[in-house]
C-alpha cells in the first residue's frame, strides 16, 4: 500500500523541524536531570518508539483510517474506562496502564483518534451542509472522551480534546453566531463558574495566579518561580548544565511542565526565540497540509491533530513563563513523557499522511 | 459549487487560525523579552537570593595570657544549628522537626524564632547554640531526606575559660550585641562582642573581624558549592598584668579560709594589677554560648551577688587601715613629728565627748601608734589636721575618687570634706566628725581598688598610679607593650622620713607586737596595716541580737607591701565577714608568699587545708545565702549606707 512514488511526497522539512524540536527537548531533559539518567533514556527509547509510530501513521493511507474511525474510537473508549478501573494511580491520578518498563498513558491517544473520528464525521464528501444536528453529535463524541479523562482525575488533558472540536466545527462552517454566542456566554458562566464549579484548590491556583505573592511559598511558589527562572536567563542564558533555578530544583518538575523555563534561563531569550520559531515553523507547515489536503477530510483531520497540539503548545510556554496559572500540561515534543511523545509523533504521521497523498486517489 | 464555496471557507478560516496562531506567538516572544531583557536585572537578583547564600564565619577572639604567659581564655569549637526561614518550606513543622530530632523543648525553639521574626528571613536564626555531637548528627543524619529543609548546622569559635570562674569579674564574659552595642561598635545581629570585665573594655582589640562564606544552595537549602569566601581574622593576642599564680593563690586562700571578699594587688612602680579577685564569682563558661535564663536569673537573684566586682564596686568603711593615710598626711603637712608623743589613756575627750580606744597605750610615738592602731593618737592627729586635709591626702594617695582602672562601673571612694558634707546632707561639718574619720569610721566609704592604689603610692614614694589590666597585645607581628597613657596625677615625692617612717610603723604591725602578725613571712618585711569594717553599729548589735538571721559579722581589712624597703607589691585583701583584720591578712600571706616564691624560682605555697574560721552552723549557712539588706554597701546604697553609720555609729571606734 505504499507506494514508490509517495516516498517522494513525504514532507522533510517538517520531519526535520519536529525532530530539532525533540532534540532540544533531550538536551534540556539531559542538563535538568544532570546528564544520561533513567529520564534522559526513557525519552530517548520513547522517541525511537514515536519514529515507529509515525512511520505507521504516514504508511496507513488516511481514508482508510478514516473509515475504521468508528471502531478506533470505541475501542478507545474502552480503554479509556478500563484505565479508570485497572489503571495505576500516581500523584492521585489513575491515568496509566502499566506495560512493565513502560506507562502507557491512553489519554495521549485520545486526541488523534477523536481528532480522526470528528474529521471522518464533518469532512465526508458528498454532505450537505453542517447542520445543528451534527454539531450537537460532534459535541457528544468529545464530550465522552472528556468526561473519562476529567474522571481520572487529568483535567489538563481533558480539556486539549475541546481545542480538536471547535476548531473542526469552526472551519467545517460552524456558524459565526454559535462563536460569538459561546464566548458571551463564557465570559457570563466564568464568574459563576469560579464560585460553584471549581475545586477549592483549583480557584486557589487561579487566585494565586492573579497575585501570585499572596501565597509565594504555596500555589504562588511555582509561579513566582517560573518567572524567575525565564528573567533570570537574561539575552544569552546562564548556558547548558548552568541554570541554577532548574539546577537545585526551585523551580518543580523541570524536566516536565517547565522544561521550556529552564530553556529560557540556560538558553536565554535567542534560544527561546529559536524554540518558539521551530513551533511556529511546524505548525505554519502542518497548516500548509491541512490547505494543499485533497479532501476535507484531510483537512480536517490535520486541523483536528494541530488543534491541540497548538492549544497546549501555547498554554504551555504561557504558564512556563508565569503567565498562565499552573496546570499539569506538558509541551508536546518537549517535556519528558514518553506517551506524549510518541502519540504526538504519530499525530504528525497523520499530517504527513495526508500531505503526502494530496495527488492520489 | 458546494465544493468551491467549502474551499473558500476553508481558505478563510484557516487564514484566521494562522493569524490567531502567529499573533499567540508574537505575544509569547513578547512575553518572553519582557521579562529576559527589561525585567532580566530584577530576576537574576531574585534568582541569586534563591540559591546563594551568604554565611557569616565568626572571627576567634584574641586570646588572652596572663603576665607570666600562662593561657586565660581561648577558644573552642562548638556547633550552633540554625534555621534559615527563606528556605524552610513550612516553619512550623521544621520546628516541631527539629525540637523532637534533637530533645530541645519545643517551645522554647519556638521563643527563640519569634525573638528574631522581625529580622531578615535570609539570616540564619540560632536555635541550639552549642548543639552537642549527638543533637548534629541527628541533624545532619535527617537533613539527607529533605525532612529538615531551611535546617543547617555551622560550626563557630566559641570563648572558652580554662579556670572557669578564676578571676571571672577581671576577663568578663561575652555574649550578642544588644541593640545600643550594634549601633555604638558597628556590629551586625548576632555578633559576639565582650559585655563585662577585660572583654568588654578591650572588645575592639579582641573582637577581630569576621569573614564572609558565599555558597550556592539548593530549594532544600542544602550547600552545593562554595562561591567565595572571605577568612575571618582572629582578634588580637592580648597579655594582661595579672599573674595567674598570684591571683590564684589569692582565691584558693578564700575558699580555704572560707570567706568571701576581694583582693587587689598591684606593682607599685608601674600601677599593673597583679591580682584582682571578687568572691563569689560566676563561671564565664555560662555566658559564652549565650546564658540560659534560670542561670541569669539565679545569678541575678543570688543575695551574696556573684555578679558584683566587690574591687571597685563594693564600697566599705576602710577602719583602721585608713591610720595610713592620717600618718602620711600628718607628716607631710608636718603637724606632728614622728618622735612626738602622745598619751593613751583607753581614749580621749574631743569636743565634749569621749572617744574610746580598744588600749590603754600609755605614751605612744607614731611608730608605736601604727604599731598598736592607738586610737588615741589618731584621734589627736586626725583632729590637729583637720578634716579638708585629709580629703586632699585622700586624693593625693589615690583613695578620694575612682582609681581609674580599665574597668567599667566603678564607683567613687569617699573621703568626706566639709564641702562634700554641706552638698551631701546639707549640713555642717563637725569637728567631732573628724575624729570618727580619722580612724576609718562615720563619713568613709572606700572601695578595696581605692586602698589598694593608696598603699601602692605609699610604697613608691608618692606617686599615685593608675591601675592597669593590659600589657601588651600581638597582631600577629609579636608583642607590643600597650601605651600607657600618661599618669594625669603630678608626681609627689614624700619626705623619705614619712615614707620610712609609715613602712617602719606598717612593718612593726606585722613583725612586732601589732595586729597583723598572721601575715609574717621570715625574711620577706611585710608591711601592712588590719582594718575592721563595722557591719551594724553597737546598737544595732543589740537590736539584731538573736532576732535575725542574717551575717552581721564586721568584715576584715588587711592592707601591706612587700618588701618593706623598695617594696615590688603592694596590696589590700577585705574578708567579708571575716570579723577582724587579722583573717584578711592570712589570706594576704598566702598571697606575699606565693609572689617571692615565684621571684625567686622556689616551689609555690599550698594551702593546708583547715577548717572555716567559723564552724558553720546551719543557721549561719543560712545567714550567708540572705545577706544583702545590711552588707556590703554598694554602689547606690552606699549613700544611705553612709549616712546611717555616719548617725549611729560615729562615736564608736574598734580599733584592731
Amino acid at each position: 500500500m505504499f507506494e514508490r512514488r509517495l516516498y517522494h511526497h513525504i514532507d522533510w522539512v517538517l520531519i526535520g523541524a519536529v525532530l530539532a524540536i525533540c532534540a532540544v527537548g533531550l538536551a534540556m531533559i539531559y542538563s535538568t536531570t544532570g546528564g544520561a539518567g533513567r529520564v534522559y533514556w526513557t525519552q530517548v527509547y520513547a522517541l525511537g518508539l514515536g519514529l515507529i509510530a509515525m512511520a505507521i501513521a504516514v504508511s496507513i493511507d488516511y481514508r482508510s483510517l478514516a473509515d475504521k474511525s468508528h471502531w478506533l474510537y470505541f475501542a478507545m473508549m474502552i480503554l479509556l474506562v478500563g484505565v479508570l478501573f485497572f489503571g495505576s494511580v500516581r500523584g492521585g491520578s489513575r491515568r496509566w496502564i502499566e506495560l512493565g518498563v513502560f506507562n502507557l498513558q491512553p489519554s495521549e491517544f485520545a486526541k488523534a483518534t477523536l481528532a480522526l473520528m470528528l474529521a471522518k464525521m464533518l469532512g465526508e464528501e458528498r454532505r450537505p451542509a453542517l447542520t445543528n444536528n451534527d454539531l450537537l453529535i460532534a459535541a457528544g463524541l468529545t464530550a465522552v472522551p472528556f468526561l473519562i479523562i476529567a474522571r481520572q482525575p487529568d483535567l489538563g488533558t481533558a480539556i486539549t480534546l475541546l481545542p480538536i472540536l471547535f476548531v473542526i466545527a469552526y472551519v467545517a462552517g460552524m456558524p459565526m453566531k454559535y462563536i460569538y454566542a459561546m464566548l458571551i456566554v463564557a465570559v457570563l458562566a466564568a464568574p459563576i463558574g469560579y464560585k460553584f464549579a471549581l475545586k477549592d484548590y483549583q480557584r486557589e491556583r487561579i487566585s494565586t495566579f492573579l497575585d501570585p505573592s499572596s501565597d509565594p511559598k504555596g500555589a504562588g511558589y511555582q509561579q513566582i518561580q517560573a518567572r524567575i527562572t525565564v528573567g533570570s536567563g537574561g539575552m544569552m542564558g546562564k548556558g547548558f548544565m548552568g541554570g541554577t533555578q532548574g539546577q537545585l530544583r526551585f523551580l518543580p518538575v523541570a524536566h516536565n511542565d517547565f522544561i521550556f523555563s529552564v530553556l529560557a534561563e540556560e538558553q536565554g531569550l535567542l534560544g527561546v526565540l529559536v524554540a518558539l520559531g521551530l513551533y511556529f515553523f511546524v505548525i505554519m507547515r502542518a497548516l500548509d497540509a491541512a490547505r494543499l489536503a485533497k479532501d476535507r477530510l484531510g483537512a480536517y483531520l490535520v486541523l483536528g491533530v494541530l488543534a491541540s497540539f497548538t492549544f497546549q503548545v501555547l498554554y504551555n510556554i504561557t504558564m512556563s513563563a508565569g503567565l498562565a496559572p499552573v496546570k499539569g500540561l506538558t509541551l508536546p515534543l518537549m517535556s519528558y513523557g514518553g506517551s506524549s511523545l510518541i502519540a504526538t509523533l504519530a499525530g504528525f504521521g497523520l499530517i504527513l499522511n495526508v500531505r503526502m497523498r494530496r495527488f492520489t486517489n | 459549487m458546494a465544493l468551491a464555496e467549502d474551499r473558500r471557507r476553508l481558505t478563510q478560516r484557516l487564514t484566521v487560525l494562522r493569524v490567531a496562531i502567529g499573533v499567540g506567538f508574537v505575544l509569547l516572544a513578547f512575553g518572553f523579552w519582557f521579562f529576559q531583557i527589561v525585567q532580566h536585572a530584577q530576576f537574576k537578583e531574585m534568582a541569586e537570593n534563591n540559591h546563594q547564600r551568604t554565611l557569616t564565619l565568626r572571627a576567634p577572639r584574641g586570646i588572652i595570657y596572663d603576665r607570666t604567659g600562662k593561657l586565660l581564655v581561648e577558644n573552642r569549637n562548638s556547633f550552633n544549628i540554625s534555621i534559615d526561614r527563606e528556605r524552610t518550606k513550612d516553619l512550623d513543622r521544621t520546628i516541631r522537626v527539629l525540637s523532637t530530632v534533637t530533645g530541645v523543648d519545643q517551645k522554647s525553639v519556638k521563643d527563640i524564632v519569634d525573638r528574631h521574626r522581625r529580622e531578615p528571613a535570609y539570616r540564619p536564626i540560632v536555635v541550639v547554640p552549642d548543639a552537642t555531637l549527638a543533637q548534629v548528627a541527628a541533624v545532619t543524619a535527617r537533613r539527607l531526606d529533605f525532612e529538615l529543609p531551611g535546617v543547617l548546622v555551622q560550626e563557630v569559635p566559641t570563648r572558652q575559660y580554662p579556670d572557669q570562674d578564676m578571676a571571672a569579674h577581671l576577663i568578663g564574659y561575652v555574649g550578642e550585641a544588644s541593640e545600643d552595642q550594634m549601633k555604638d561598635e558597628n556590629v551586625t545581629t548576632g555578633s559576639i562582642v565582650g559585655q563585662f570585665g577585660v572583654e568588654r573594655v578591650y572588645n575592639k582589640l579582641l573582637m577581630g573581624e569576621d569573614g564572609a562564606r558565599r555558597v550556592v544552595v539548593n530549594s532544600m537549602g542544602r550547600e552545593i558549592r562554595t562561591l567565595e569566601e572571605v577568612p575571618p581574622v582572629q582578634g588580637r593576642r592580648v597579655q594582661l598584668t595579672v599573674n595567674y599564680a598570684m591571683q590564684k593563690a589569692a582565691e584558693d586562700a578564700f575558699r580555704n579560709f572560707g570567706y568571701n571578699g576581694s583582693a587587689v594587688v598591684l606593682e607599685p612602680k608601674n600601677g599593673d594589677v597583679l591580682t584582682l579577685t571578687s568572691l563569689p564569682a560566676f563561671d564565664p563558661n555560662d555566658f559564652a554560648t549565650g546564658i540560659d535564663r534560670a542561670t541569669w536569673a539565679s545569678l541575678n537573684t543570688n543575695k551574696l551577688r556573684p555578679l558584683q566586682n566587690r574591687a571597685i564596686q563594693g564600697r566599705y568603711s576602710p577602719g583602721s587601715t585608713f591610720k595610713v593615710l592620717i600618718a602620711t598626711a600628718a607628716l607631710e603637712e608636718g603637724v606632728i613629728t614622728p618622735e612626738r608623743q602622745i598619751f593613751c589613756a583607753g581614749g580621749g575627750t574631743f569636743y565634749g565627748r569621749f572617744f574610746q580606744c580598744l588600749g590603754k597605750h600609755g605614751s605612744v610615738d607614731m611608730r608605736r601608734a601604727i604599731e598598736k592602731s592607738c586610737n588615741t593618737y589618731f584621734y589627736t592627729v586626725g583632729d590637729m589636721l583637720g578634716i579638708d586635709r585629709i580629703h586632699k591626702w585622700g586624693e593625693l594617695l589615690g583613695l578620694a575618687g575612682k582609681s581609674g582602672i580599665d574597668l567599667p562601673n566603678e564607683v567613687e571612694s569617699i573621703v568626706p570634706s566639709q564641702e562634700w558634707k554641706r552638698k551631701r546632707f546639707k549640713e555642717k561639718w563637725y569637728s567631732g566628725d573628724t575624729v570618727s574619720v580619722a580612724i576609718g569610721q562615720g563619713m568613709v566609704d572606700v572601695t578595696p581598688m581605692g586602698l589598694a592604689v593608696m598603699m601602692a603610692t605609699v610604697a613608691n614614694g608618692g606617686s599615685r598610679v593608675v591601675p592597669r589590666l593590659v600589657k601588651a597585645s600581638d597582631e600577629g607581628k609579636g608583642w607590643q607593650p600597650v601605651a600607657m597613657p600618661p599618669s594625669p596625677y603630678p608626681p609627689l615625692l614624700l619626705k623619705p622620713e614619712t615614707a620610712s617612717v609609715v613602712r617602719d610603723g606598717l612593718w612593726l604591725v606585722v613583725n612586732g607586737s601589732g595586729t597583723g602578725g598572721r601575715a609574717r613571712i621570715a625574711g620577706r618585711d611585710v608591711a601592712g596595716k588590719t582594718g575592721t569594717a563595722q557591719v551594724i553599729s553597737l546598737q544595732g548589735r543589740e537590736r539584731a541580737r538573736g532576732k535575725t538571721d542574717q551575717d552581721l559579722r564586721d568584715h576584715g581589712w588587711f592592707v601591706f607591701m612587700a618588701p618593706k624597703n623598695n617594696p615590688e607589691i603592694a596590696g589590700v585583701v577585705f574578708a567579708e565577714h571575716g570579723e577582724h583584720g587579722s583573717s584578711a591578712a592570712q589570706v594576704a600571706r598566702h598571697i606575699i608568699e606565693t609572689y617571692f616564691a615565684q621571684r625567686d624560682g622556689l616551689p609555690l605555697p599550698v594551702l593546708t587545708p583547715r577548717p572555716p574560721a567559723t564552724p558553720t552552723t546551719p543557721v549561719r549557712a543560712a545567714a550567708v545565702a540572705n545577706m544583702a539588706a545590711i552588707a556590703p554597701p554598694e554602689a547606690g546604697q552606699g549613700d544611705t549606707a553612709l549616712a546611717r553609720r555616719s548617725r549611729t555609729a560615729r562615736f564608736v571606734a574598734e580599733p584592731r
